[in-house]
């Protein structure tokens, strides 16, 4: 939180916590204003593997019904499956419960357009604007609609995972996958999908209660246990998904974490070798990425930090975007659809697994990288502004400055990026170079300008 | 269009009752129930499966688990809130009231409607509007009970409560109208228990009611041509969570829903004898009944509230309203009309008397009903105004005014339901009980413009 408040209502949906601030009864208000603002008709309502999903599911629904849209309940789903799913079925929209890696006593509801998007800022400031007012259309007796249930709700997006990726190469190498779902909703399709494709599954954490078994951001001080499992298992690979399965962690067959970094660029580098496009990332995901794009001769862009943004370049990005994503992990495919899906990169590092005959540390290596370093500072988003505003001037004959979002500075060998975060009342602190001790001393000479601005404002 | 009572909550599904006032309702009982579990079910309706999400929601973030009953009549609900020892339940049911209109009435840990006391603790949590909220780890857990198990419990109990080897000697045809209701899914069940053979009537479970869902002549019409159709000796009219039943004799006579009460009175008080209750705008045919069976007699105010309480306080053996509910608390304090129906059916077999003549036996008064829209903020004036009118006479006002006379009685009292003046005068002579009830719907013309 930007504030240190435990509700927030924003563009990327509302987030609280259980017991506290997140009620039913808010979330029956967001939803009926939600079904308002898409005006009735089929709304799919899903959610993660959470426990107290089912209570916020349920205030969903009685807030659709009350507004006369039809509620299509498809359970626990991956977030990907979900919104993939709103597309395919051309629902109305979809509300979606989940708040992806915060700790469990936190839950949210994220609001999905009909064609499958997170709702864009303008978007969700019309459909709060239904909810400040609480101008709720709500439908006489006589006109309420039912509740569908949805069985089987993966299958839609299953179908077509496993029509974008070649299952007879990837099946004759018979792959030996170790896979953590942490308990989350990935468990739902993430086994089956790998089955499909012919691997040999060692499944750790795969049922979908939402008790997670680590923290569930996918980094490698969070996935030790996965590590010595994957070790322990002699497996070829290891996967580790988020809560929401929108992002993936790999491990190599020795049982090191390649860092989140990584996937998008194994992604990438096995799309571009197949096909050639535009890459649309993040300003903070790695540097290796526009080598790729140098080495493969296509355009890299980089947008704000934040998945709507990738997402709308990815759909705007002219030479069509093949790829993108972020650097935690979130892979976008928009051959399979304009979200992060860490089913998606599982199907492409695969398939560069099968295609390439050698194991995973040497095909990763074989990749360009850096070392980024992630540190963050305790401070407010507005604090955050008022160092952009003495530090940019500092670095302006030093470097190539972008304040796109927050104050990214690009020099020869490495890049440094300060920003306050979305989620959270601190400051990100950024710093990547080839190597380690190179991306220390950046790190430190940015945190030393840090301190020294701080004394002036 | 809202009423909030001591048993519950009811309005018209729309604005007036949405969601987010559900959940406070439903917030307040789960406070009141803290943290035992809490049996759900809901009658057919359309927007039922609205009040009952927003109901689920809110007990489970109250922290009780929730036993998810589905489609489920009340007094089977009743019934399930005492075998699994639950904290309470809530049926999601407007009983006899309109399409347009739902409610949740809720149901103590005995299994009964909530008491007075009950009700005002609830209601006391409603108003304070501050709701416990449980932590993500004391959150409820939703625990969908099948209606099979639900329905076995009750049918055992039920075939074993009435004797069920008599009724199926008889072999009875019966005219079942379940008013698509939620009654519907189980009258196969009901039949197979008792051995009669069943003619079943809008027994899909869709909530599209073919007539109002209120048991009285005026919505018999369709169940007595298929009574004298097909020769039954029985017709049954369900209101929609079939807590209450009208009657239809073998002549396909649609008889009014008073007589549903005093003539299954009359042989539970043939077996065993105490006091009985009823309300005080319940027909006389009652006291009649009582009376030769040496039975003490309690009036109470109309609504179930006060009824089972004075039932649970005075040691009661029987309760029953003029609108054809009744509850035999030997099997359970509830207005159920299967057991109803169970007792009407194993009093024609073991007296071999066709339900006519079984009514023939009862003493005849005739009940004129009306009611009259009046705001809110009018009926207390209104009320006693009228209540001028008896000057010099013995006036009850406990619940409205009602005046007796030896002929018989006459009432004017507030709905429990709707903004509505109800006019109910009852008398030997039908001409006498018309003409008490004209008087005074000439005086309110005059008040309400």
């Amino acid at each position: 939180m930007k504030s240190a408040t435990t509700l927030k209502i924003s563009i990327s949906g509302a987030r609280g916590i259980i017991g506290d601030s997140l009620t039913p009864q808010l979330a029956a208000a967001l939803a009926q204003a939600f079904g308002t603002y898409v005006g009735g008709g089929p709304v799919l309502v899903g959610r993660d593997a959470r426990s107290s999903g089912i209570m916020l599911a349920e205030a969903v629904v009685s807030g659709l019904l009350a507004v006369g849209c039809r509620p299509v309940d498809v359970g626990i789903l991956p977030i990907p499956s979900f919104l993939y799913l709103t597309k395919e079925v051309r629902a109305a929209g979809g509300i979606a419960v989940t708040a992806s890696h915060n700790p469990r006593e936190w839950n949210g509801l994220k609001f999905i357009s009909r064609r499958g998007l997170y709702l864009t800022p303008q978007q969700t400031e019309e459909y709060l604007d239904i909810y400040h007012q609480g101008a709720f259309d709500f439908v006489a007796a006589g006109k309420f609609r039912t509740i569908e249930v949805l069985p089987r709700a993966a299958d839609a997006h299953l179908r077509r995972l496993l029509n974008r990726f070649d299952g007879e190469a990837i099946r004759r190498r018979r792959i030996r996958v170790v896979l953590d779902c942490n308990n989350g909703a990935g468990a739902v399709l993430g086994p089956r999908f790998l089955r499909e494709l012919g691997c040999d599954v060692v499944p750790l954490a795969c049922d979908p209660t939402g008790e997670f078994v680590h923290p569930s951001e996918p980094t490698p001080e969070n996935i030790a246990g996965v590590c010595r499992a994957v070790k322990t298992a002699r497996a070829d690979i290891g996967f580790v998904q988020d809560a929401d399965a929108d992002r993936l962690a790999i491990i190599d067959e020795r049982g090191r974490p390649l860092g989140e970094e990584m996937t998008l660029v194994w992604a990438a580098s096995r799309v571009l070798e197949k096909t050639k496009g535009s890459i649309v990332c993040n300003m903070s995901s790695t540097r290796a990425l526009d080598d790729l794009a140098a080495r493969h001769g296509v355009k890299i862009f980089r947008t704000r930090i934040g998945e709507v943004n990738v997402v709308e370049k990815v759909l705007a990005a002219r030479p069509r975007a093949v790829i993108g994503g972020e650097g935690n992990g979130g892979v976008i495919d928009p051959e399979i659809h304009p979200c992060r899906d860490s089913f998606a990169a599982m199907g492409h590092v695969l398939d560069a697994l099968a295609a390439g005959h050698k194991p995973v540390s040497a095909l990763a290596g074989a990749l360009p990288r850096y070392v980024l370093l992630k540190d963050r500072i305790e401070g407010s988003a507005e604090r955050a502004h008022r160092l952009i505003r003495v530090l940019r001037k500092l670095y302006e004959d030093k470097g190539t400055v972008n304040l796109l979002d927050g104050l990214k500075v690009d020099f020869p060998d490495h890049w440094i990026h300060l920003r306050p975060s979305n989620t959270e009342p601190v400051i990100r602190v950024l710093a990547e170079a080839k190597t380690e001790i190179r991306a220390r001393r950046a790190l430190a000479a940015l945190r030393g300008e840090i301190a020294a601005a701080w004394r002036k404002i | 269009m809202l009423k909030i009572g001591l048993s519950g909550v009811r309005g018209v599904v729309g604005p007036s009752m949405p969601p987010t006032m559900v959940m406070d309702f439903a917030s307040a009982f789960g406070a009141f129930i803290d943290r035992k579990p809490v049996v759900v079910g809901r009658d057919t309706r359309i927007h039922s499966p609205m009040l009952r999400a927003a109901c689920v929601s809110a007990l489970l973030s109250s922290g009780c688990d929730v036993l998810d009953l589905g489609v489920c009549p009340t007094p089977l609900l009743q019934k399930a809130v005492r075998r699994r020892k639950a904290g309470g339940g809530v049926s999601i049911t407007a009983g006899h009231n309109d399409v347009s209109w739902n409610a949740l009435a809720f149901i103590g840990p005995d299994g009964s409607p909530l008491n007075p006391f009950q009700g005002e603790e609830v209601l006391d949590y409603y108003h304070l509007g501050r709701f416990e909220r449980a932590a993500v780890d004391h959150l409820g857990r939703l625990i969908p009970v099948p209606t099979a198990e639900t329905a076995d419990f009750y049918f055992k109990e039920l075939g074993a409560f009435i004797e069920a080897a008599a009724v199926r000697a008889a072999r009875f045809r019966v005219v079942i109208d379940a008013c698509a209701g939620a009654g519907a899914p189980f009258l196969a069940r009901f039949a197979d228990t008792l051995g009669f053979d069943l003619i079943p009537l809008n027994d899909e479970p869709n909530g599209f009611f073919p007539h109002d869902p209120e048991p009285r002549p005026r919505n018999a019409a369709q169940c007595a041509s298929v009574v004298r159709a097909a020769g039954a000796e029985a017709g049954f009219l369900l209101n929609s969570d079939a807590g209450r039943v009208s009657l239809v004799s073998e002549t396909a006579e649609a008889l009014s829903e008073e007589y549903t009460f005093p003539l299954v009175a009359d042989s539970v008080l043939a077996r065993c004898s105490g006091p009985v209750v009823t309300n005080n705008s319940t027909s006389r045919m009652i006291e009649d009944v009582a009376r030769a069976r040496r039975c003490p007699l309690i009036r109470t105010r109309v609504g179930p509230a006060p009824i089972f309480l004075a039932l649970a306080q005075e040691d009661g053996i029987l309760a029953g309203e003029g609108s054809g509910g009744v509850a035999v608390p030997a099997f359970q304090p509830a207005f159920d009309a299967f057991l109803t129906m169970g007792l009407v059916l194993e009093t024609m077999a073991k007296t071999g008397q066709r339900l006519s003549a079984l009514v023939d036996r009862l003493p005849r008064y005739h009940i004129v009903k009306e009611k009259v829209y009046c705001p809110a903020s009018r009926i207390h004036g209104v009320i006693s105004e009228i209540a001028r009118m008896f000057r010099g006479r013995d006036v009850d006002t406990g619940d409205g005014i009602r005046v007796e006379d030896k002929q018989g009685w006459v009432q004017v009292r507030a709905s429990g339901t709707e903004p509505m003046l109800r006019v109910v005068a009852e008398d030997r002579s039908r001409e006498r009980a018309r003409e008490k009830v004209d008087e005074i719907l000439r005086s309110l013309e005059r008040m309400i413009p």
